[in-house]
């Protein structure tokens, strides 16, 4: 084999250091090698999404079809799942790759739970199932407030994955998904007080949790 | 006076594993088969020297049927490698001078 390291042989200390370099230089280009698939499954299936469910909006003038939303990260998923059993034979794992893989997980535990949410919101808002509410919803764009609460609980949330702390991980989700609720829950004059006050108690309640766990 | 070499790490086979797990949080044992290019049986002897020193930590297990070693570098190991390149930069230092 071309890179054995078969031979135990003494090296001088030159070559011991360009061995450490080249192993750790391969073993970093290989980690995010492997990371490549996931971003051409997920581009590949956002791409063919948003074409097909656009023909079909334009085609039946049905809005409806932005439903098929929900069936993308489940199929990715799977698809992903899939891909990965490919690798059970290798498997090695990096502060990056850890840290990536928690960065597009969180990315999309937001991105699904804002929508259910907010489609769930605008079908009992008013007690009745009001279609064309459903669909302003799904591609309005809420409040500054709201989007600011949302990137700060998903920063909260990437903290925890980089710093391997699930109090931070769910503090983060906490806050930008209830400070969502909040949003629509309250009047436009108060959710900033609420959202912001509702943030601020849970970022010191996380603080209070970290400092017991590490006390 | 130049450090002495731990001589433990100043084997290629063994260096090159250690490299690899400096460098990540975990590895299976195909892994650094398939990145030191090394034979099973060699590679596997090596691992168990740098286990018995306390260097990395081996864990065996199973991921659905299929038996998986999957290994760590310790903090002593980290000490370790961390104290021979510092050795190895003395000596090539040394060298220039």
């Amino acid at each position: 084999m071309e890179n054995s390291k078969e031979q135990n042989r003494e090296m001088t200390a030159e070559e011991s250091l360009s061995l450490i370099t080249e192993t750790l230089n391969n073993s970093r280009k290989e980690i995010t090698r492997r990371s490549g698939k996931y971003y051409i499954l997920w581009g590949a299936l956002l791409t063919l999404f948003s074409i097909v469910i656009y023909l079909l909006w334009k085609l039946t003038d049905q809005a409806a079809w932005n439903n098929l939303w929900f069936a993308m990260p489940v199929i990715g998923f799977l698809l992903a799942r899939l891909m990965s059993r490919k690798d059970t034979e290798t498997h090695v794992q990096n502060d990056v790759s850890r840290i990536t893989q928690g960065i597009w997980s969180a990315f999309g535990i937001f991105a699904c739970t804002v929508a259910v949410f907010t489609i769930a919101y605008s079908y009992v808002s008013d007690g009745a199932l009001d279609l064309g509410r459903t669909i302003r919803a799904m591609v309005s764009v809420a409040s500054l407030t709201a989007e600011i609460v949302l990137l700060f609980g998903l920063a909260e949330s990437i903290c925890g994955v980089a710093l391997k702390n699930w109090a931070m991980k769910i503090a983060g989700f906490v806050t930008g998904i209830g400070g969502l609720a909040i949003y629509y829950i309250t009047g436009a004059a108060e959710e900033q007080l609420f959202i912001f006050t509702f943030a601020g108690l849970v970022l010191v309640t996380t603080g209070l949790i970290i400092k017991r766990q590490y006390r | 006076m130049l450090p002495k070499l731990d001589p433990l790490l100043h084997s290629e086979l063994r260096l090159a594993v250690m490299s690899l797990l400096a460098g990540v949080e975990e590895a299976d044992f195909t892994y650094l088969k398939e990145q030191t290019g090394a034979t099973s049986g060699n590679l596997s002897v090596q691992i168990d020297k740098l286990a018995e020193a306390g260097y990395i930590a081996v864990e065996k297990g199973f991921r659905g049927k299929m038996p998986r070693t999957v290994c760590r570098i310790t903090p002593q190991g980290s000490e370790a490698f961390c104290a021979y390149v510092k050795a190895l930069k003395k000596y090539l230092s040394a060298g220039k001078n």
